[in-house]
């Protein structure tokens, strides 16, 4: 028993790590294919950023600033389908700024692949209802020239089309412009704050994913966003507030139990320790001679 | 520091002043691209000539590279090839490098947390209440959860975060300065680096 004991302590402290990746893998696909449907909690945070939506009244005239390369737009997908399924049903009129390269993937991606049907469905078309401009807010300066001279700046979409006798044409400046919607990964464009927020004191709701979500807490609690929404889980939280499931609500299952092994992981990682690692190197250290 | 100043004082002048350095610093960033695309040329053609580790993925990166330059430049962005490259390689390298670092930082998590002392233990009871909050179905069960693992991230982890940025970026102030005094050159290829 006592040997059996050891190698079970053993076995917990040297593990090969690739059977974690196994079992997260396996833990991960299985929610996917065949969904469990565990119950979610709607987070504070998440009904902060649905309010922000719904100050916005049809019509209105939003930035929509999907300052993300393809990877992150994985994470922050969720919550994009949602929010955008938001504009789209209220009427709220969105021009689409790229801050990253990759963002030319993702016009694609989301509305085509995504949101097309439902675009349909409410009769949102492109010109009226909304523009892609393409990769027009790559730094600051660019942003800083929209948000003083929109009509001296921006004259084009992204295909070269003129963009006068459009909705645009109702912006002037920052000012113009009723909400910012920013989707983005780590910093994103720091210039929609200092050029737009604190000039114009136009509101601004963030997707941020996971790993840069302290970032953006600081702004948050700086008052600089107004609505902050977290991640994959904050997308899933924001599909049951507007009661259009979707990928998030799919995730949250994989979501809960990749969390719950992890947690196991550490467990057992510290049983091992305790039971095995450090009564080894203890007995190493007492039979060391001197 | 005049682009600190707006933060705190509002002098319209001051302002415009600083939005215009801030233009001007974005602009000449923009040119900086130039010396990234000379430097990574450089770098990985000494990889290849003197067959360092890894010199076949340097060809790999200098071949797509170039194509992606070429293709952008020749015929723009809303080229067929150029949306190709873009949906076929860009984007599914993208998320297979994002998705691999789930792995990574799973595994890292998983080995990170021992309870070798006093403080070790502390991260990790924090650690668990975090992980079990943002699993949405402990958060949806035990709901009194929240208020912990709400101030572990809004005032524990929001005031380191604050501090890790102050560092970071008087660090990056700091290395700039170097940069443009000359004392600081292999960053831009033009100093020999350390072998790999």
């Amino acid at each position: 028993m006592g040997k059996e004991g050891v190698n079970l302590l053993k076995l917990m402290a040297t593990y090969d790590k690739r059977w974690g990746y196994l079992l997260l893998f396996i833990l991960v696909l299985l929610p996917m294919i065949k969904p469990i449907g565990m119950p979610i909690s709607v987070s504070e945070l998440t009904k902060e950023y649905y309010e922000q939506l719904q100050t916005l009244e049809e019509g209105d005239i939003v930035l929509d600033s999907w300052s993300t390369e393809y990877s992150g737009y994985m994470e922050l997908k969720p919550g994009m389908i949602a929010t955008h399924k938001y504009f789209i049903k209220n009427g709220i009129k969105i021009f689409i700024c790229l801050g990253h390269p990759e963002g030319l993937a993702l016009v694609g991606a989301l509305l085509e692949d995504e949101l097309k049907g439902y675009m349909e469905a409410y009769d949102y078309t492109y010109g009226e209802d909304y523009i892609i401009l393409g990769f027009a807010l790559p730094n600051q300066a660019a942003t800083l020239a929209m948000a003083t001279d929109f009509q001296g700046s921006v004259k084009v979409d992204w295909k070269g089309d003129s963009i006068k006798g459009t909705f645009l044409d109702r912006v002037e400046t920052g000012a113009d412009i009723d909400m910012i919607a920013d989707f983005t990964t780590a910093a994103g464009n720091p210039g929609l704050i200092n050029h737009i927020v604190l000039t114009f004191g136009t509101p601004m709701i963030q997707n941020q994913i996971g790993v840069s979500l302290p970032g953006s807490y600081m702004n948050l609690d700086a008052g600089l966003i107004t609505g902050l929404l977290a991640s994959t889980r904050g997308g899933s939280e924001l599909e049951l507030l507007i009661k259009e499931p979707g990928p998030g609500l799919i995730a949250m299952d994989a979501f809960t139990l990749g969390h719950y092994l992890l947690i196991i992981l550490i467990v057992i990682g510290n049983i091992g320790f305790f039971g095995w690692t450090k009564k080894v190197s203890e007995e190493m250290e007492s039979t060391t001679i001197r | 520091m005049i682009g600190f100043v707006p933060y705190f004082i509002k002098v319209p002048q001051v302002n415009e002043f600083a939005n215009t350095l801030t233009n001007i610093s974005s602009v000449v960033g923009q040119f900086t691209i130039v010396i990234a695309i000379y430097s990574q040329y450089r770098r990985s053609l000494r990889f290849i000539r003197e067959r360092r580790k890894g010199w076949v993925y340097n060809i790999y990166l200098l071949t797509f590279m170039s194509l992606m330059i070429l293709i952008g430049f020749t015929w723009g962005e809303h080229n067929a090839t150029y949306m190709w490259l873009v949906n076929s390689i860009v984007a599914p390298c993208s998320s297979v490098v994002y998705g691999i670092l789930a792995f990574y930082m799973f595994s890292a998590g998983a080995r990170a947390f021992r309870a070798r002392s006093l403080k070790a233990s502390l991260l990790i009871v924090a650690g668990v209440i975090v992980l079990l909050y943002q699993a949405p179905l402990t958060g949806s069960y035990i709901p009194g959860l929240s208020p912990y693992a709400t101030f572990l991230t809004e005032t524990v982890g929001m005031s380191l975060n604050r501090m890790f940025a102050i560092a970071i970026i008087t660090g990056a102030i700091m290395l700039n300065v170097r940069m443009l005094t000359g004392r600081e050159l292999a960053f831009l290829g033009f100093a020999r680096e350390e072998e790999s």
